[in-house]
């Protein structure tokens, strides 16, 4: 049955209505339209609108037309926006963080270190890793890097040698294993050189370099030290077979530097070496006019 | 003086005659290539001799194109020589250090009212999702029975100890009634990878071994059909079989190391004539399992020690039979036959015996049971066994039976044969009650660092998707403290 014409329902369009009330629940500029929210329907009813549409036409045109009043249109998105820019000039506040476009809730502040997912490890771990990586293979750097803590937190208790002392701060060596960062970290730390010989070309006369001690920045000492690590690794041969002696032989040279037995101690006095040796050059006349 | 001489040309030349000799009596006949794979042929004067450079010592000092008076060397890398300057590890010693097993770390936590394994403890439904610790006697013999796995988690605990999940209750469950009833229970455990299909076995031995059965393992059945251990044709057979006398003789050994004092109480009933020492009557399986000191008799003497355990009533114990990598046997192993014609896993004995009990040919007349797990890791394709399980498992759940492919010609009827009525246990992921158990044990260990709550369980069993091995390397191979 159509509805029945009055020629009051001509009025309809012409009432004048008051200005909505500002509603502070509604922001739809924040608003995530995700699969899963049920609280925000107001695409899919528009959607619902175009397909009831299509749907009464089809309808109508067999003569079923369905006997309920048409729905009031819905607010878009559009209009929600601009509705609240309006709220916005009236000095509402309209958006409620806590509230509003977080399904899950804010998290507390402050954020702990690790929950950013491109800084969830330690910064050694992190450094290191990227360093035993070879042809760009992240994963198995990661693997053979959780390898070598796994290591080192199952071997015993590493036994210090008081003529290569450790970095000070370092906990007592029975603490070592169960901190397996902590462990790779004091071993890192402790054969760290503290400088590098930067050289100078044919500045030393008769085309020789003229060498000079430069500092290092902590990234760059760590990278040193590990650097020789690796090449201490690189060139002893595995005990075993099978892809997990790779991550071994780097924990047991980490092992065997805190326990003052590997041979990088030495590459690092022998730089420090050089380097109280060719301080004299820093004053040197030939460096006049050289920006360091 | 003429004696050495005859003798020696019995032998191979490259071997008996002095190289020297060699180069100057064997001239390269022209048409010939002056290329060898032998390296010492190449070096040894068969070059034509317009390409031999002349020695750099007859050129003067500074002289020519190499003033340093060095040796030109024409190669563009020098060799990295540090590899080769230390000792070469001895035949072996690689891969024992690779299938080395560590069961205990004592920098790890000791866990505070972790109960030890009892012989009812996985009979309780009330234990799923607890960690049992397995006791140290029984971790020497799981370890003669190569129960322990080198890829899993061992090294990181202070003890060994495992988890009771849903499936270990049931399969135990299974095992007790079906010793009690003198049956034979006959099941594959199957399912995806790293689902705990070796550990389920481990804790089915564990239960035998507490439980005073006869516990026999083979631990990787990859071992008897990839043609890495001698075989021999077993004489009279018809078709042909062969036996593994190397195998048999370690698996001997080990089940006498595992069940030495459930063998002591037994004694023999027949008198072994064919044995290489007189085994009389009345004497235990132990002394029958000790004849086996050669590989020589190691086949013989299994056969008896089988024999003896299949002897119905007088007070036999129940026989753990299992095997892992059940793959392996379902397809034709890479050994040949002396037609050189391939042989299928099903003609070598040992694999035989397994399999006639699997599928029922053979009962176990003092009950026990026959256990298979299927790996997917390292497992050559066997279409039969994937068809078999997956009927198997349909006819157990009641739905329509997986049809063959009509035009698949890579079906193997005999494999599918040892699996037409067996019993499936699928293993899929854990349930939280059981993750949130494991996890616990983690952190008392002192492995996992973060509170376990019901979030964090939550977070790695959704990683994991349940699968326990997925979970350990989720939590215990990372790179988090």
């Amino acid at each position: 049955m159509p509805p029945r014409l009055n020629i009051l329902s001509g009025f309809r369009a012409l009432s004048i209505q008051p200005r909505p009330l500002a509603q502070p629940c509604v922001a739809a500029q924040a608003r995530r339209l995700l699969a899963t929210d049920t609280t925000s329907n107001n695409a899919s009813q528009i959607q619902d609108n175009n397909f009831n549409g299509v749907l009464r036409a089809k309808m109508e045109a067999f003569g079923q037309v369905p006997q309920e009043e048409p729905a009031p249109p819905a607010m878009s998105e559009n209009e929600m926006a601009l509705k609240q820019l309006q709220e916005a000039a009236y000095g509402l506040n309209t958006y409620d963080p806590e509230v509003h476009g977080h399904k899950f809730g804010v998290p507390a502040l402050p954020i702990a270190p690790d929950m950013n997912h491109k800084r969830r490890y330690d910064t050694v771990v992190e450094q290191v890793t990227k360093l035993l990586m070879r042809d760009g293979k992240l994963a198995k750097a990661q693997r053979d890097m959780a390898m070598i803590l796994n290591h080192l937190r199952s071997s015993p208790a590493p036994k210090i040698n008081p003529a290569k002392p450790l970095i000070p701060g370092s906990p007592a060596p029975e603490q070592l294993p169960l901190d397996p960062v902590g462990y790779l970290t004091v071993a890192i730390d402790s054969v760290a050189p503290l400088i590098k010989i930067r050289k100078y070309a044919k500045l030393a006369g008769g085309g020789r370099a003229l060498e000079l001690p430069a500092p290092l920045h902590l990234r760059q000492r760590r990278r040193w030290a590990f650097g020789w690590i690796l090449d201490v690794v690189n060139k002893k041969p595995s005990r075993g077979s099978g892809r997990g002696m790779f991550p071994t032989r780097v924990a047991e040279e980490i092992i065997a530097v805190v326990e003052g037995r590997s041979s990088v101690w030495e590459k690092r006095n022998e730089i420090h070496k050089k380097g109280t040796a060719v301080r004299a050059n820093v004053f040197s006349s030939r460096m006049k006019g050289i920006k360091l | 003086m003429s004696a050495p001489n005859s003798l020696r040309c019995l032998l191979r030349p490259s071997a008996a005659v002095p190289r020297q000799i060699a180069a100057a009596t064997w001239t390269p006949s022209p048409w010939i290539a002056p290329f060898s794979t032998t390296p010492g042929a190449g070096k040894a004067g068969t070059t034509p001799k317009k390409n031999v450079p002349k020695p750099k010592a007859a050129a003067p000092r500074g002289v020519g194109m190499n003033p340093t008076g060095k040796k030109q060397s024409m190669k563009k890398f020098k060799k990295a020589q540090g590899a080769k300057t230390a000792k070469p590890p001895l035949p072996g010693e690689r891969k024992a250090m690779r299938k080395r097993i560590q069961l205990s770390n004592n920098n790890a936590l000791p866990v505070e009212g972790l109960a030890e394994l009892e012989p009812g403890t996985m009979l309780n439904p009330k234990n799923i999702g607890t960690m049992a610790a397995l006791p140290g006697a029984m971790q020497d013999n799981l370890r003669s029975l190569e129960a322990f796995k080198a890829t899993q988690f061992w090294p990181m605990f202070r003890q060994p100890a495992t988890l009771i999940r849903s499936e270990t209750v049931d399969l135990m469950n299974r095992m007790q009634s079906a010793a009690s009833k003198k049956e034979t229970l006959r099941l594959v455990v199957t399912g995806e990878r790293i689902t705990g299909k070796s550990l389920l076995l481990l804790q089915s031995m564990a239960y035998g071994l507490q439980n005073d059965w006869v516990v026999i393992n083979i631990p990787e059945a990859q071992e008897l059909t990839t043609a890495c251990t001698e075989y021999a044709p077993i004489p009279d057979t018809d078709p042909v079989q062969y036996m593994q006398n190397n195998y048999c003789l370690k698996m001997i050994q080990a089940i006498r190391k595992a069940n030495a004092s459930v063998l002591s109480k037994i004694t023999t009933a027949y008198s072994h004539p064919e044995l290489p020492q007189n085994i009389p009557i009345n004497s235990t399986l132990l002394a029958l399992a000790n004849a086996a000191k050669e590989p020589e008799s190691a086949w013989v003497v299994f056969q008896a020690l089988w024999k003896e355990l299949m002897r119905k009533g007088a007070a036999r114990p129940p026989v753990l039979f299992t095997l892992d990598g059940l793959p392996h046997i379902m397809k034709v192993s890479d050994y040949r036959s002396p037609a050189f014609e391939l042989i299928h896993s099903q003609d070598l004995a040992l694999v035989r015996l397994f399999s006639d009990v699997l599928s029922g040919a053979t009962s176990l007349p003092n009950g026990g049971a026959v256990l298979a797990a299927t790996t997917r890791g390292n497992a050559p394709r066997s279409p039969s066994m994937d068809l078999a399980l997956a009927q198997r498992e349909a006819e157990q759940a009641g739905t329509e039976l997986p049809k063959p492919e009509p035009y698949f010609k890579g079906y193997d009827l005999r494999s599918e044969e040892v699996l037409k009525t067996v019993s499936v246990m699928k293993l899929k992921g854990l349930s939280k009650v059981e993750a949130r158990g494991l996890m616990e044990y983690w952190a008392a260990s002192g492995i996992f660092r973060a509170t376990v709550d019901e979030k964090a369980v939550a977070a790695k069993w959704a990683l994991s998707a349940g699968v326990v091995g997925e979970m350990e390397r989720v939590n215990l191979l990372t790179m988090h403290p």
